[in-house]
């Protein structure tokens, strides 16, 4: 309806003005980088991932709400823990014009899962896709994903992969499909100005995406545009000043600026990434449990969230954020109680208190200093060390090897809201992302059990007792999750953002 | 310039890129942060897979056989594959380039412009209030923060004003069938003829541009109206002076000419720093450089980008001093090099 | 080189020329009255502890990015407003001002001292000393400024110390490209060659002969860079590769503050204006130095 409202008006305006053509619907996103390249399987980097996502479409798709939808599928089944079967809808076309077959998607996936698929190399997105073991056709309109053991996540992760045209990465390559690309998205590429702009056009034989998500049709606006905009400030002045319609890290201190402007709004989601502080578990001091319950109740966390945050972060006691599968919502609370704080630490034989650091990066500058300053004034007297991301890297993510700081604030991302992403890195002993240097043989065998369990409401019940675990040992202080904030204009209709931060505008409009 | 002291210039450039590519090699070498892991983030992946990418980044082998393998290759102008990009490194650099360049050589154009006249200024009107003025204003562009002075500039003519664009080098819809002879808009826009699009180049790049430019004004500004002063006392101005030709006349077509030389060879070597010295200002603007590129490889180790990269302006830095040296000597025979 | 080589250097008698100069850099009284506020901006920096109303690393987020005092919700208490963790900018700057003078000073300290050594070595000593020093400049000068500091920072991790090494070990080819120039001229000159001829060592005539000849043009270039490292550390904040909190540097605080810029402009404006002064003054001061102590760039 508004579409052709829109249309009716357009074309009175051009007649009644008699000028040049039509000036195109055209969206812009303010976006705070470039993609690194627009083949979907040859990344690992969720501003490009956003990207993409607009062009190619998925087996499966999330909407705003994390909820799973039959996207290029027309639906799927769990034929046994091992094996899901998925029915390929019929009729798609690439933007090429050429019909989209079972062909192309078990092509799309081998090309990601087998090793050695891409010209030699391996897809960096492989191990997002676990234990798939190969992928057959079983019918015209039919595919199989075997696994090789039981993996409740496939239908959360498959969002995350996108079909290519088989025809065409045989024409191109693999170097040819990181700058032109072919997918069966809402859009299609016309020109990617490097570092500069992403710019798509309507693709008008678009089937209209997943039945789940109306409307089901073509996308809405003519062009999109994503315009990069690294800094932060610049980014506010585009959207505020009406060159971009949509801004993405929106900081929390601008919130009142993007609100208080006539024809700019605030559009908040709750986000996916887990913040906390780890703890050296192997140094001296902080292999005392005490020590880091005195931490835990120097810092006021409410009022970080409250003054730094803008009021926009949820707080967690264990790693998980609120919305995940399996959260335990009953999990004691480590209150802000700075007399408890020195008492712990002279129970623990620090009656002067202690001198330690807090390594963090750029961008947490300020709640590393408002933390700094809590924990000083309980008696842990903290240095705040800024670090670039990449050096902090080897010094905190050693999986297994001894860690050579005091205190790391860090975070963890977990867009599939899925526990086993987020819990088994951060977690397990000598994992990736286990900075803490935390090792429990009982949490370990809790979590591969859960990994693999295949009925849901047994799996969140282990993954509730594992927080319960680490909520105890605190390893780490538990922070928030904060929401992401997004700027947008007033103009702006049919979108609004969601937690795995993907910005898919097939339903967004412009009036 | 006998052709074998062309030879000879060029034959220099070999040790300098040699050493330049031992240090940056080196300093990368030593510097922490494992490209593979920085890529995967907090995403899953297992330690086969880390080996695996690794090894097809080449990042297995020892170090001192990664430098011999990137020299033999970079003397065939094969760069490698840029890491995150997965496309020759080449080809990710020439494409940032024309916009880099453009950027550098408006903020330079802006500079001359606003130098000269007022190191002619300062000179003719030498220890007077106009000269002191012309300084100290002139002194302003390199006093200031060029990142603060940009975002400054933004927030008054893009927002508050809102008289030009944000970022960006030119809107996509008045661009659209523009063919790119050369890739610098402001050239491409003219060759086809369209006004509009060119109007819409040129305000993109003003704000940026000038916040580039800026801090050379005072060094070239000084460089004139040293050089203006020294010509203004030899004895051809003073005997066109004795001839009764009117002062206006002598320094405007006899002074000046002269003088610009020692400005414009100052101006063609310090193009390199400019072209070198301008991530920040492509930060600010979102302006698609190739110094915005080169600071985040550093940040994500992507070694193979900032190698290429630093070479290249190493030889750039050497083929301006060259022109500057034959500028000087084309103009001013009385040099010899 | 080319210009500092056709040039004859000053004569020897170097006491009474250099009251001569200034006296002449004291009658420009813009360069004189900006050589008195360079001084000022010193003593507050010296005397920070007790000029400072506030402790300048005291946070208190309920004053988070409280405006100046004369706007609405600001108070005379914290005259210039708060920054996003509520500490008094006005005692940042004061603090602040110890650091972005250090980190100056520090840097061309260092770099003027190896360019010195160098240049007087690759000048005087010529030979295959020169060719070694000279190809070192040449590759260094090769890389853009800031890009080399950023990599250096990166392979040495943050830190004050860093900050001043990754500066130096860039800036020292600039005063020791303009030592060489002027060793190369001076080492031919009679009172030299009478010292070398009276059997003095090359120490000697690097150090007592040539050395104090050439010292106002090294001066000078120090000044008018130490100007320029002030505003690189800057943009080194700017890069998130600066000075590592709660120390604030007047880069820090530009840098940092800029985020705010459009809807707490304070934040990063007054230090903002307080580098513009400094680097302003120190500039108009040192070209006055210029034309009062190395006259023939102006005449």
């Amino acid at each position: 309806m508004i579409r052709i409202h829109r249309i009716l008006l357009a074309s009175a305006v051009a007649l009644g003005t008699g000028g040049p053509a039509v000036q195109a619907q055209e969206l812009i996103v303010g976006f705070s980088r470039d993609a690194d390249t627009l083949d979907p399987a040859n990344h690992r980097n969720r501003e490009t991932e956003t990207i993409i996502r607009n062009l190619y479409d998925g087996i499966l798709t999330r909407d705003s709400e994390m909820n799973i939808h039959p996207e290029i599928a027309e639906s799927y089944t769990q034929v046994s823990p091992t094996v899901y079967e998925f029915k390929i809808r019929q009729g798609i076309r690439f933007h090429d014009g050429s019909e989209m077959t079972v062909e192309d998607v078990k092509f799309s996936l081998d090309r990601i899962t087998v090793e050695g698929a891409m010209e030699g190399q391996t897809s960096p997105r492989r191990d997002l896709m676990g234990p798939v073991a190969s992928v057959e056709i079983v019918g015209e309109d039919t595919i199989r994903v075997n696994l090789s053991e039981p993996w409740p996540l496939l239908p959360a992760m498959l969002p995350n992969q996108q079909v290519v045209s088989k025809a065409h990465v045989e024409a191109v390559g693999s170097d040819g499909m990181a700058t032109q690309p072919m997918g069966t998205g809402p859009f299609r590429l016309i020109d990617w100005r490097r570092g500069d702009s992403v710019i798509m056009e309507r693709f008008d034989d678009y089937y209209g995406g997943a039945d789940g998500i109306p409307p089901v049709e073509a996308a809405c606006v003519e062009r999109v545009i994503f315009q990069v905009i690294p800094e932060s400030a610049s980014r506010v002045a585009a959207l505020l000043s009406g060159d971009v319609h949509i801004i993405n890290e929106l900081p929390p201190h601008s919130i009142n600026q993007v609100a208080n402007n006539p024809g700019t709004e605030v559009m908040t989601v709750n986000g996916t990434r887990s913040f906390f502080i780890a703890m050296n578990n192997e140094s001296e001091i902080f292999s005392d449990l005490r020590v880091r319950q005195a931490v835990a109740h120097a810092i006021d966390r409410d009022l970080i969230i409250d003054r730094i945050l803008g009021g926009n972060a949820a707080r967690i006691e264990g790693i998980l954020s609120p919305d995940a599968f399996g959260k335990n919502q009953d999990l004691p609370v480590y209150e802000y109680d700075p007399e408890r704080a020195r008492a712990l630490l002279a129970e623990a034989g620090y009656p002067d208190g202690i001198d330690v650091t807090i390594d963090t990066d750029g961008p947490q500058r300020d709640t590393a200093e408002a933390i700094a300053a809590l924990l000083t004034n309980a008696g842990i007297r903290t240095q705040v060390v800024i670090g670039e991301g990449a050096m902090l890297t080897p010094k905190w993510r050693t999986e297994g090897a001894p860690k050579s700081g005091d205190m790391y604030l860090s975070s963890w991302g977990n867009g599939s809201l899925d526990p086993y992403d987020i819990f088994v890195p951060t977690h397990r002993s000598h994992d990736r992302g286990n900075s803490a240097g935390y090792a429990n043989p009982e949490l370990d065998a809790l979590l591969d059990a859960a990994g693999i369990e295949v009925d849901r409401e047994r799996r969140a019940e282990m993954y509730r007792e594992a927080e319960a675990i680490v909520n105890a040992d605190l390893p780490y202080v538990y922070l928030w999750v904060p929401q992401d904030i997004y700027g947008v204009s007033s103009r702006l209709s049919g979108w609004s953002p969601s937690p795995d931060s993907r910005i898919n505008l097939h339903d967004a409009c412009l009036d | 310039m006998s052709l074998t002291r062309l030879l000879e210039r060029l034959f220099q450039l070999v040790p300098v890129l040699l050493g330049v590519s031992v240090i940056v090699f080196v300093m990368m070498a030593l510097t922490p942060g494992d490209p593979v892991q920085i890529m995967i983030g907090d995403q899953n992946v297992s330690p086969e897979q880390v080996e695996q990418m690794r090894r097809d980044l080449g990042l297995d082998r020892p170090v001192h056989e990664r430098f011999f393998v990137f020299l033999g290759n970079a003397v065939q102008f094969d760069f490698g594959q840029s890491f995150y990009h997965r496309r020759p490194v080449a080809d990710v650099i020439i494409e940032r380039l024309p916009a880099t360049i453009e950027l550098t050589v408006v903020a330079m154009l802006i500079a001359l412009v606003t130098a000269i006249p007022l190191g002619v200024l300062a000179a003719v009107k030498k220890n007077s209030f106009p000269d002191r003025i012309a300084t100290v204003g002139s002194l302003l562009g390199v006093s200031l923060p060029g990142f603060w002075f940009g975002i400054l500039l933004l927030m008054l003519f893009a927002v508050h004003l809102n008289l030009l664009p944000v970022a960006g080098r030119i809107n996509f819809g008045v661009s659209q069938g523009i063919t790119p002879y050369t890739h610098f808009l402001l050239i491409d826009t003219l060759l086809n003829g369209r006004l509009d699009a060119f109007r819409n180049a040129l305000a993109h790049i003003i704000l940026p541009a000038i916040t580039l430019g800026l801090p050379m004004t005072a060094i070239l500004m000084r460089v004139t109206r040293t050089s203006m002063l020294e010509v203004m006392r030899q004895d051809y101005v003073t005997f066109a002076e004795a001839k009764g030709l009117s002062r206006t006349r002598v320094i405007f077509r006899h002074a000046l000419k002269n003088a610009l030389i020692p400005t414009v060879s100052v101006a063609a070597i310090e193009t390199g720093s400019l072209l070198g010295g301008n991530m920040i200002v492509e930060t600010v603007f979102g302006w698609p450089g190739l110094g915005r590129l080169v600071v985040e490889s550093i940040f994500v180790r992507n070694y193979p980008l900032v190698q290429a990269a630093v070479l290249f302006y190493a030889v750039v830095y050497v083929m301006l001093n060259f022109f500057a040296d034959i500028l000087y000597t084309v103009l001013n025979p009385r040099v010899k090099l | 080189m080319s210009v500092a080589e056709q040039i004859p250097a000053p004569a020897p008698v170097a006491d009474s020329i250099f009251r001569r100069n200034l006296r002449t850099f004291m009658e420009n009284r813009l360069a004189f009255g900006s050589a008195i506020m360079v001084l000022l901006f010193v003593l507050m920096a010296i005397f920070a502890p007790l000029i400072a109303p506030h402790d300048p690393y005291a946070t208190d987020l309920f004053r988070r990015l409280q405006p100046p005092a004369w706007m609405e919700g600001g108070d005379w208490a914290f005259p210039l407003g708060c920054d996003a963790l509520g500490r008094d900018i006005l005692s940042r700057i004061i603090y602040g001002a110890r650091i972005s003078i250090f980190i100056g000073a520090a840097v061309i300290l260092v770099a003027t001292t190896i360019g010195i050594l160098a240049g007087l070595a690759a000048g005087y000593l010529r030979g295959w000393v020169d060719v070694v020093i000279s190809r070192l400049v040449d590759i260094l000068l090769g890389f853009p400024y800031l890009i080399f500091a950023i990599g250096l920072m990166a392979m040495m991790g943050p830190g004050l110390s860093n900050i001043i090494l990754a500066l130096a070990y860039k800036e020292w080819v600039i005063p020791c490209r303009v030592v060489r120039g002027e060793t190369l001229v001076t080492r031919e000159l009679e009172y030299v060659e009478a010292a070398r001829a009276l059997g003095a060592s090359r120490w000697h005539i690097m150090r007592k002969e040539i050395l104090p000849n050439i010292l106002s043009p090294v001066i000078v270039v120090a000044t008018i860079r130490m100007a320029h490292v002030i505003i690189l550390e800057a943009s080194l904040s700017f890069l998130g590769l600066g000075v590592q909190p709660p120390t604030a540097s007047w880069g820090a605080m530009v840098a940092d503050g800029r985020a705010f810029i459009l809807e707490s402009w304070w934040v990063s404006t007054f230090p903002g204006v307080a580098i513009l002064l400094l680097v302003l003054a120190i500039n108009v001061a040192s070209q006055g130095l210029r034309d009062a102590f190395d006259p023939r760039f102006t005449e």
